[in-house]
């Protein structure tokens, strides 16, 4: 290979580097230098005192604290329904499906992986108009079917990790325990499941992240742009990724703007640190999170 | 006892993964129901080929369809050099800590959510395109797809780099025995091992782009119309969607939403077949 | 190929055939093995070896891709039973014919915890005896005076011979009839191999070992009887 080319691929490489750096940086910088002046307490509980506010003595109206509180509960529910279904699915495709089963599955948690979210939004609110019509007047998109459609969302994440994890256990590891007797359940259950919880909860955090993140399911579930603090699991609530969709295009003056800009701040830290943190407890996530290799 | 207790839980576990693998298919069944009624009356082929205009009773999604392969496609072509560029730099080029550290920052970005890359794209690429494109708003194809570019470029770059690493270490010791430089391990052994490792990458990223929703409702200006050049106003299917769902329930522009739903799964479902023909030769050649 | 014994039958095999993902590893073996005996076996590395150990513990059933035919019975109380029998469970099967493996295995808990481990399995509660049985297993694997002092810290902070013993000392636990050994000193230095094949002398007066080595002044020292896998045929 010539001296110049070589040249010119490092070249490249470096270039490449750089815009890369460059447009992560101007998103970021952008957002920080717009927003930063205007992260204080008050952006979050208004003209309430904070401890009001958390007390839900008094309603905040001027704040980010119901889109908070919602995002909160949201991604709470979510992933109460996920997690259990998850890692259940992982656990019998990792330990019990026989190949012919396995392969099938593995095709439709691929699919159902690969939906884009607003799909699976749009299949939440199809199910509240069939329910509405076909069973109770009183059904309407909530935070209930919110936290559902998510949890369909985020459903593969979680059997994925399992799997994999369990999966990724030496023969060594999974035939310690049988030898001295024991029985599948007690194997998976004492020496499995303890060593491939790094994998697990890895999966469980970039769930989490997903949920809080994702505006796609609930925009067309039932969230709004001002509802209060979530009371009901029937009613609409207010979440923050939507809470900055909506002030992108429905913001009245430069003040209600930058708390738009200062909404994105918070969720982008939130984001941010789950995915790191999943990141950090285990390596080579990529390709567990994206495709089984 | 022990063995009753075994079965249960077996059981529970099997009724799981039934229920997980249910929701694929009754998801699918619901775009499929709801949209049955538009299918009947307009014929498919009308729909997937005509033009969006509800107020001539013309329900066709073509123009989305269209700009959703467009947008795609050229975020696609913007982001891969670039990805290729750095998992080139992370993997052997660029210098071990700055590559290590370019790695994290790309793990990092993973995290940003969709809605801060439409809302930072409103108020900061916007402006730029609309002087750079020679007026209209300056939401357009190609400002939805630059965007789109940086978001499925941490989708590239961890999934080449994994791919790089896969490549065997004897190769690579073969390789440096020789006397290669960097570069020429990377152009001569590297890459073409881990081939189908990018072309996996490049359609995971493909599908990435085609099922985000915000960047395009948010910077792609949402005009229903095939684009004639990458300046011009457009709307993918995602945005589609989320635009028509406050529509009246029992309108035929209602139910067309149902058929871009479908139009999605299917594309979905169309890349992970891909992708799966892609791994299984992968495993073949081992 | 039946060869004359003299003491009792404890394993018999049949006619025994595996192969793994079509191969086909192990073809046609008949097979006695002696009670209260050590056995060696031993044959170039990939001739199945210790896929024949894992036909004896029904270990092989958790491979995917994995086939056997054939029949294995093992003495119990007196008759020769067919391991493979519906009724019997490969739990209760394992709990009789102890298994250690090439690398020691312990589980990432207390020393003491690792060798009660078994007694959990089955359910047992009593402490006084659950303590009572683990010192008996320490000390039958010559580990308990190298460890009495510390039984509470973690296995792991062993090092390799002990940990072997560890793991023997595990399966002692469960009072096994049989001990199959899957070259158990060969992550070993010299000094921690020979307490093991002392260990292993002393253990045959009770139990029936047989035990996979690649080292032939081992199997001098330690074995009744040797088996060549890839020859399959018996040689005093």
């Amino acid at each position: 290979m010539k001296g110049y080319v070589e040249k010119l691929v490092i070249g490249f490489s470096w270039f490449s580097m750089m815009t890369l750096l460059f447009a992560v940086a101007s998103i970021i910088g952008y957002l920080c230098l717009k927003g930063y002046s205007s992260l204080d307490v008050r952006l979050i509980f208004g003209d309430t005192s904070a401890l009001d506010a958390l007390l839900l003595r008094k309603q905040v109206f001027n704040g980010l604290f119901p889109a908070m509180a919602g995002t909160l509960v949201l991604v709470v529910m979510s992933v109460v329904w996920a997690i259990p279904v998850g890692i259940a699915t992982g656990i019998y495709l990792a330990e019990y499906a026989n190949a012919r089963i396995k392969g099938v599955f593995n095709l439709f948690f691929d699919v159902l992986a690969g939906i884009p979210s607003i799909v699976i939004g749009l299949f939440g609110f199809a199910l509240a108009v069939f329910l509405h019509k076909h069973f109770s007047r009183t059904i309407q998109p909530c935070l209930l079917l919110s936290s559902v459609a998510l949890a369909f969302l985020v459903l593969p994440y979680l059997i994925r990790t399992t799997q994999m994890a369990l999966e990724g256990l030496p023969e060594s590891t999974r035939f310690g325990a049988l030898a001295l007797g024991a029985t599948k359940l007690q194997n998976i259950y004492y020496v499995l499941l303890p060593k491939s919880l790094s994998g697990i909860m890895s999966g469980v955090i970039l769930a989490i992240g997903r949920c809080a993140e994702d505006t796609a399911v609930i925009m067309l579930t039932g969230v709004v742009a001002s509802a209060g603090v979530p009371r009901s699991l029937l009613s609409s609530y207010e979440a923050l990724p939507f809470y900055i969709y909506y002030i992108s295009s429905q913001y009245t003056g430069p003040e209600e703007l930058l708390t738009g800009y200062a909404a994105s701040i918070i969720l982008l830290i939130i984001c941010i640190v789950l995915f790191s943190a999943a990141f950090l407890i285990k390596k080579r996530l990529t390709y567990i999170a994206f495709y089984r290799t | 006892m022990n063995s009753i207790k075994e079965t249960i839980v077996e059981r529970a576990l099997l009724l799981s993964t039934i229920v997980s693998g249910a929701v694929t298919l009754i998801i699918f069944g619901f775009m499929f129901f709801m949209a049955l009624p538009l299918l009947r009356e307009g014929n498919i082929f009308q729909i997937l080929t005509g033009e969006w205009s509800p107020g001539g009773g013309s329900y066709g999604i073509l123009p989305m369809i269209v700009s959703t392969l467009a947008i795609s496609c050229l975020s696609v072509a913007i982001s891969f050099p670039v990805s290729i560029g750095c998992s080139g730099f992370i993997g052997v080029l660029g210098p071990r800590r700055l590559g290590r550290s370019l790695r994290r920052i790309v793990q990092v970005m993973t995290g940003i959510p969709t809605v801060i890359y439409g809302f930072v794209g409103i108020f900061l690429l916007v402006p730029i395109v609309r002087e750079l494109g020679g007026g209209g708003s300056g939401m357009s194809v190609i400002t939805a797809a630059l965007m789109l570019s940086v978001l499925i470029s941490p989708t590239m770059i961890l999934f080449f780099n994994d791919s790089f690493e896969r490549v065997p270490a004897p190769y690579l010791d073969a390789t440096d025995g020789l006397g290669a430089s960097a570069v020429q391990k990377l152009v001569y052994v590297i890459i073409p091992n881990a081939k189908k490792g990018i072309i996996i990458g490049l359609i995971l990223a493909f599908g990435r782009a085609m099922g985000d929703t915000l960047v395009a409702l948010m910077i792609a200006g949402n005009s229903a119309q095939v684009p004639g050049s990458i300046f011009d106003s457009t709307r993918t299917l995602t945005a589609h969607i989320a635009l028509v769902i406050a529509a009246d329930y029992e309108s035929l522009e209602f139910k067309s939403i149902f058929a871009c739903g479908m139009v999605l799964y299917l594309f979905a479902s169309a890349i992970v077949i891909g992708i799966r023909y892609f791994a299984f030769r992968e495993r073949g050649v081992e | 190929m039946n060869t004359t014994q003299t003491g009792n039958i404890k394993i018999r095999v049949t006619n025994l055939t595996f192969s793994y993902k079509g191969r086909r590893i192990l073809d046609g073996i008949n097979e006695n093995f002696e009670e209260f005996a050590v056995t060696a076996i031993i044959g170039p590395s990939g001739v199945g070896k210790s896929t024949f150990l894992m036909t004896l513990n029904r270990l092989w059933e958790n491979i995917p891709e994995a086939q056997m035919s054939g029949k294995v019975e093992i003495r119990f109380n007196g008759g020769l039973r067919d391991i493979y029998e519906r009724s019997f469970s490969s739990s209760r099967l394992r709990k009789l014919v102890g298994t250690v493996f090439q690398k020691p295995n312990p589980l990432p808990m207390s020393i003491f915890r690792n060798v009660a481990f078994p007694l959990k399995l089955s359910g047992e509660k009593d402490k006084g005896l659950i303590a009572q049985k683990v010192e008996g297993a320490l000390r039958k694997a010559y580990l308990w005076d190298e460890v009495k002092d510390r039984l509470a810290q973690s296995a792991l902070a062993l090092s390799g011979g002990q940990q072997q013993r560890l793991c023997i000392a595990r399966s002692l636990i469960l009072e096994p009839e049989v001990l199959l050994l899957d070259e158990p000193t060969s992550s070993l230095d010299e000094k921690a191999a020979e307490v093991i094949e002392d260990l292993i002398l002393h253990l045959k007066e009770r139990i029936t070992i047989l035990a996979v080595s690649h080292y032939l002044d081992q199997v001098k020292r330690i074995a009744d009887r040797v088996v060549q896998v890839d020859l399959w045929q018996v040689r005093k």
